[in-house]
C-alpha cells in the first residue's frame, strides 16, 4: 500500500466536492435539515417527557446522520467513478483496490466529521443540546458505526462491480433499510421480543444503546462497545470476502472496463 | 525482452475474444496491433493491463508475470483509451494532478506543464473536462498516458479524433520518446497509413487470432498471397475485414 496513491484518490474526491454541488448538498445541506427538523420535534416532545429524551433523540440524530452519510458516500464515491467512466484510467494505473478504498475512506471520514460538527452546533446553538462534553464517551461507539458503514460501503461497492448500477439504489437505501431494527430513536426494549435478536446482530444496535446509557449517566458501556466491534470485525471479514470475489468475478467478465 | 506474451486466450462464455495468441516485445520497439472491430485487439490490451484476467495463457512484463505483481508493472507503463474518460466536473490540471499522483510522479507541476504544451492544450488546464471537445479530450489523455514517462506504452487508438496536425504531432512524439528513451510502444489502429510511418512491426488479428505478423510489407505477401513490392495495408485491411465480416455471418 503506497500512502502517496491514498492521498491521489483522497484529492480526487476533494476536486469533486468542490465542483460538484450534489456533494456540497449531502456533507452539509441534509446535516442541517436534519438536525432542524428533528430538533423542533425533540423540542415538541420535551414539553411531555424527560429532558433526556431531548439529549437521546438529538445525540441518536446526529450519530445516525453521520453513519448514514458515510456509507452511502462510500458507495457514492465509486458510482461517481463509474458515472464519468473513469474506471478504466483508474484501474489501469498503479493503484490497488485495498489503495482505493483507503483514499475513499479517508475524504468520506473527513466529510462525515465536517456534517457532524455542523449539527453538533446548530444543536448547541438552536437548542441548547451540547453533545461536545460527551464526545469522549461517544468516541467508541461513533467508530463502530464508522466501521459497520465501511462495511456495508465495501459490500454495496462490490455488488455495484459485478452487477453495475442495477444495485446503486442500496447507495442510498441501505442505511434506511437497517434503521428500524438498530433502535436509533427508542431502547431495544421496546422492540417486539421476536425482533431483539435481530437488533441484537446489528452494530448500529449497540452505538445508540451505548450512546443512551452514557447520556442517562450510565458511565461507558464495555459490554455494548465489545459486542459492536466484534460484530463489525465479523460483518468487515465477510464484506471484504465478498468484495473479493465480487470483484474478480467482475475482472473475469471484462466488466470494469464495460461497465455503465 | 520488454513483454512475452504466450498461449493467451479469453472466453466470454462460449465466446472466444482472444483465442491462444503469442507475440514478445522487445525494447524501443514500436509494434502495431490491427485487425477489424472485434478482432480482440482492445480485449488483449485489457489483459496486459490485468483488467480483464485472461482464460488460459500468460502475460510477463519486465519479465514479470501480470498476475503475480500488477502494481510494480503499472508503475513503469501507461496507456491511453477510447473507452476511458475523466471526471467531467474536475478540470483538465486537477485530473492531471490526480494521475500524477496516483503514479508518483516527481515535480508533478512541471510535468504537467510540459504536458500539456507538447500536445497544445495548456490554455485549456483551468477548464471542466466536461467542457472540452472529443480532440480535446484524446490529447488530455495522451498527456496522462506521457505522465510516468513510461517504459511501454499501450496506446489503443491514440490518434481518434485527432486532426491530421494533431496526429502527426502524436506520432512524432511516439517517435521521439523511442528514440530517446528506448520507450516500447504496442499501437492498437485503424488508420493503416499512420501505423506503416510509425511501427517497426505489425501484428495483425482477426476472430482472436494472430492471423499474420511482421513487416508492413511482410504481412501484406502473407495476408493476401501475393508476392506484392509495396505494402498495402489499406488493401490488406478491406481485405480481412471483409472476411471477418462472412464468417460472423456465416455463424
Amino acid at each position: 500500500m503506497k500512502f502517496y496513491r491514498v492521498k491521489a484518490v483522497t484529492l480526487r474526491h476533494l476536486y469533486e466536492v468542490r465542483r460538484n454541488p450534489t456533494h456540497l448538498t449531502n456533507m452539509l445541506y441534509w446535516p442541517v435539515m436534519n438536525i432542524v427538523v428533528w430538533g423542533f420535534f425533540t423540542i415538541y416532545l420535551a414539553h411531555r417527557g424527560s429532558p433526556n429524551l431531548v439529549s437521546s433523540l438529538l445525540a441518536a440524530v446526529i450519530l445516525w446522520g453521520l453513519f448514514n452519510s458515510f456509507q452511502r458516500d462510500m458507495a457514492v464515491g465509486f458510482l461517481d467513478e463509474l458515472w464519468s467512466r473513469n474506471l478504466l484510467n483508474l484501474f489501469g494505473s498503479p493503484l490497488s483496490v485495498t489503495e482505493y478504498v483507503a483514499g475513499l475512506l479517508s475524504v468520506n471520514l473527513i466529510k462525515a466529521c465536517m456534517g457532524t460538527v455542523l449539527e453538533a452546533l446548530i444543536a448547541l446553538l438552536c437548542y441548547h443540546f451540547n453533545i461536545f462534553p460527551m464526545a469522549i464517551a461517544f468516541v467508541p461507539f461513533v467508530f463502530n458505526l464508522v466501521l459497520f458503514g465501511l462495511a456495508i460501503g465495501i459490500a454495496v461497492t462490490g455488488l455495484i462491480f459485478r452487477y453495475t448500477t442495477k444495485f446503486q439504489v442500496l447507495a442510498w437505501g441501505f442505511a434506511g433499510l437497517l434503521m428500524p431494527l438498530s433502535c436509533v430513536f427508542y431502547p431495544l426494549k421496546s422492540l417486539p421480543a421476536f425482533l431483539s435478536p435481530v437488533a441484537w446482530m446489528l452494530p448500529t444496535t449497540h452505538s445508540f444503546e451505548g450512546m443512551r446509557q452514557a447520556i442517562a449517566g450510565g458511565g461507558f458501556s464495555r459490554q455494548h462497545f465489545q459486542w459492536g466491534i466484534a460484530l463489525d470485525v465479523a460483518y468487515f471479514l465477510l464484506s471484504a470476502l465478498a468484495f473479493h470475489y465480487l470483484f474478480e468475478s467482475a475482472r473475469s467478465r471484462g466488466l470494469l472496463v464495460k461497465m455503465e | 525482452m520488454v513483454v512475452s506474451v504466450e498461449g493467451l486466450t479469453k472466453e466470454f462464455g462460449r465466446f472466444k475474444a482472444v483465442d491462444s495468441i503469442s507475440f514478445d516485445l522487445d525494447r524501443g520497439e514500436i509494434v502495431g496491433l490491427l485487425g477489424p472491430n472485434g478482432a480482440g485487439k482492445t480485449t488483449t490490451i485489457h489483459m496486459m493491463l490485468g483488467l480483464i484476467s485472461p482464460s488460459h495463457g500468460t502475460i510477463r512484463i519486465f519479465g514479470t508475470d501480470v498476475a503475480e505483481d500488477r502494481e510494480t508493472i503499472l508503475q513503469r507503463l501507461n496507456f491511453t483509451s477510447p473507452h476511458a474518460a475523466f471526471p467531467g466536473r474536475l478540470t483538465v490540471l486537477e485530473n492531471l494532478t490526480v494521475y500524477a499522483r496516483l503514479y508518483g510522479v516527481r515535480d508533478p507541476v512541471t510535468r504537467i506543464m510540459d504536458l500539456l504544451e507538447r500536445f497544445g492544450i495548456a490554455r485549456l488546464k483551468n477548464k471542466p473536462v466536461s467542457r472540452l471537445s472529443s480532440g480535446e479530450n484524446t490529447r488530455l489523455g495522451l498527456c496522462k498516458g506521457f505522465l510516468n514517462d513510461p517504459e511501454l506504452l499501450l496506446l489503443d487508438e491514440p490518434t481518434v479524433y485527432l486532426d491530421p496536425e494533431a496526429a502527426i504531432q502524436v506520432r512524432e512524439t511516439l517517435l521521439e520518446m523511442q528514440r530517446l528513451r528506448g520507450t516500447t510502444i504496442l499501437f492498437a489502429s485503424h488508420n493503416m497509413r499512420e501505423v506503416q510511418h510509425t511501427c517497426n512491426r505489425l501484428i495483425f488479428m482477426s476472430h482472436g487470432r494472430i492471423i499474420a505478423s511482421g513487416t508492413a510489407i511482410e504481412v501484406t505477401r502473407q495476408i493476401l498471397r501475393e508476392n506484392r513490392e509495396v505494402p498495402a495495408l489499406d488493401e490488406v485491411f478491406v481485405h480481412v475485414a471483409r472476411r471477418h465480416r462472412h464468417e460472423v455471418l456465416s455463424r
